[in-house]
């Protein structure tokens, strides 16, 4: 009777090993293109003792340098970030790191008030599919899905991904157990340049509000710092598309007001901030460059340090020794990239797209 | 070595039941192309194809004459120098037709490959989306009263306008009169009893 029980657990455990390989092998790398879709599964392997996090969406993750942060003021910081992070994502993955670390402060980027309801079911993977299982991750999606989407798609993403068995590549394989670093405590680097030429202007709206889903995601947001003793600042980062519109830069306004949190709109100061959108960006204005990023963390460290009173831990040799490797990849990665600029015109290995000399 | 056969029977039958189930719980979602993983080779193959903004790349629908398209597929069309354009159709011959755009403006999404481009013309702007490497027409804005709709209302007619040329079957919110027709929305902003902008709507999913 034993030996039986003990051949169907064998046997079940080792089918679920070979679906669990077979999961691991159909989902999407990221490795070539698109390394947004890495982005938060990276954060699992730091070393959790940050003093900053930093949440949003791509005007997070493409401006803001962590290692110009720790180079210039000691502070510590992470990015948790990804592709068009919804404001309850935004939440939901707070909650998460909440059981990692305690960070002195936390700072949203507020582009994502725009969206109150689910948007795409492609950017919804490329921030989901990474977190860790968890009642958070169930939480987040159940929040994210759109209507043809499923909650079993996402605990068991083989449901999903099983389509690609005919577009399985070299890449599927070479990163199926392990894959590289791509992002510098969620930063994701870029050097190339592609200055601002026409900035839309915004197109006219029936409204402006916010709406309620926003809203309370934003309420359950700056309860849970309140409730953990974390700062909450919120910023509106200095890309100039999309559109952000003076009726939407008032609610944050007034938001902040009521709820004795920073508001700080960095579109405003981004003269102040030395920002050339003829050099500092690599597409038109709405993603820094690494020169305007880190121009931009300069500015905003100097806030976290001052305003805030973020301690600079430079002299620390346990944090040295963490940030030390970190700056060693990102320089590496600096020169790299220099490298294929120099080499191919473009960013090749980077998630960069030929430029089009007619549009330049 | 019959306990290992009896063990791989026992695990062929368990994968056969949950491979079945995941067969019946994906359903149509073989036919989509949502995914970032899903999207990313035909995206690679036609980003190729946008990066040239080379009309003639699309050999089939350069040989489509708008008018044609126009005549397929319900929606509001918007006229510009006898040039139609219809909403949520491939963008390619409808600017090979316009000729030369006064300025122009792209933005790359978060992370997919591809761009959202803006054409300026006198008195419009035009918008496109990407699919599945392939652009289509988004949005057309009005800027000024050089242009109007089809149905004659422009930037300055009155809401009384408005009404007598597309009917009462629209819905208001703050100002913003909206009809529907197929998958195209027309918007036109009333301040003052005056039409201050109208827009052409594409009705796609994630387009903002």
């Amino acid at each position: 009777m034993m030996k039986k029980i003990l051949i169907n657990v064998l046997a079940i455990g080792l089918a679920i090993l070979v679906l669990l390989f077979f999961q691991e092998l159909f989902m999407p790398k990221y490795m070539s293109s698109i390394h947004e879709g890495n982005l938060v599964e990276e954060y699992y392997d730091e070393e959790k003792k940050h003093d900053v996090i930093f949440i949003g969406d791509c005007e997070v993750f493409s401006n803001i340098s962590p290692v110009t942060l720790w180079e210039h003021y000691g502070i510590t910081s992470y990015i948790r970030g990804s592709a068009q992070q919804l404001i309850w994502q935004s939440y939901y993955l707070l909650e998460e790191t909440l059981k990692y670390e305690k960070p002195e402060v936390v700072v949203f980027n507020v582009l994502a008030m725009k969206y109150d309801e689910p948007q795409k079911e492609a950017y919804n993977r490329l921030t989901l599919d990474g977190m860790k299982l968890s009642l958070t991750k169930l939480k987040a999606v159940r929040a994210s899905m759109m209507e043809d989407e499923s909650m079993i798609s996402y605990i068991f993403p083989l449901l999903r991904y099983h389509s690609r068995w005919n577009e399985l590549s070299l890449e599927d394989f070479k990163y199926l157990f392990d894959k590289d670093k791509i992002s510098h405590n969620g930063y994701l680097m870029r050097i190339d340049t592609k200055p601002v030429d026409v900035i839309p202007k915004g197109r006219r709206l029936a409204n402006y509000q916010f709406g309620d889903n926003s809203y309370h995601y934003l309420e359950l947001m700056t309860k849970l710092c309140k409730e953990n003793g974390i700062e909450l600042i919120l910023i509106k980062s200095p890309s100039v598309y999309p559109y952000w519109y003076e009726e939407w830069d008032e609610q944050m306004v007034q938001y902040a007001k009521e709820h004795e949190l920073t508001y700080i709109n960095f579109l405003k100061l981004a003269d102040e901030i030395g920002i050339d959108y003829g050099k500092d960006t690599y597409d038109g204005g709405l993603h820094l460059n690494l020169s305007g990023a880190e121009k931009f963390s300069l500015y905003i460290g100097q806030i976290l340090s001052e305003d805030f009173g973020l301690k600079d831990r430079r002299e620390d040799d346990e944090y040295k020794k963490i940030w030390e490797e970190k700056i060693s990849f990102y320089y590496a990665m600096k020169e790299d990239q220099e490298r294929e600029l120099k080499e191919y015109g473009y960013l090749k290995s980077y998630g960069a797209m030929v430029q089009n000399i007619e549009n330049q | 070595m019959k306990k290992i056969l009896f063990i791989m029977k026992k695990i062929a039958f368990i994968m056969i039941v949950i491979g079945s189930f995941a067969l019946v719980a994906c359903g149509s979602k073989d036919e989509g192309n949502n995914t970032p993983g899903d999207t990313t080779n035909s995206n690679e193959t036609g980003n190729e194809d946008n990066n040239e903004k080379n009309v003639d790349q699309e050999t089939d629908n350069s040989k489509d004459s708008s008018e044609d398209i126009r005549e397929e597929i319900e929606g509001y069309t918007f006229v510009y120098n006898n040039v139609p354009i219809p909403l949520n159709q491939k963008a390619a011959p409808i600017l090979q037709d316009l000729g030369k755009e006064q300025s122009y403006f792209e933005a790359p999404s978060c992370a997919f490959q591809g761009l959202d481009k803006i054409y300026y013309y006198n008195g419009f702007e035009l918008s496109t989306y990407p699919n599945q490497g392939v652009d289509y027409i988004s949005a057309i804005d009005l800027m000024d009263d050089s242009v109007s709709t089809e149905e004659g209302v422009y930037i300055g007619s009155s809401l009384e306008d408005v009404i007598d040329a597309y009917g009462e079957g629209y819905t208001e919110e703050n100002g913003m009169y909206t009809y529907i027709l197929g998958e195209t929305k027309l918007n036109f902003l009333i301040e003052n009893n005056e039409v201050t902008a109208i827009t052409y709507l594409a009705i796609v999913e994630g387009l903002e």
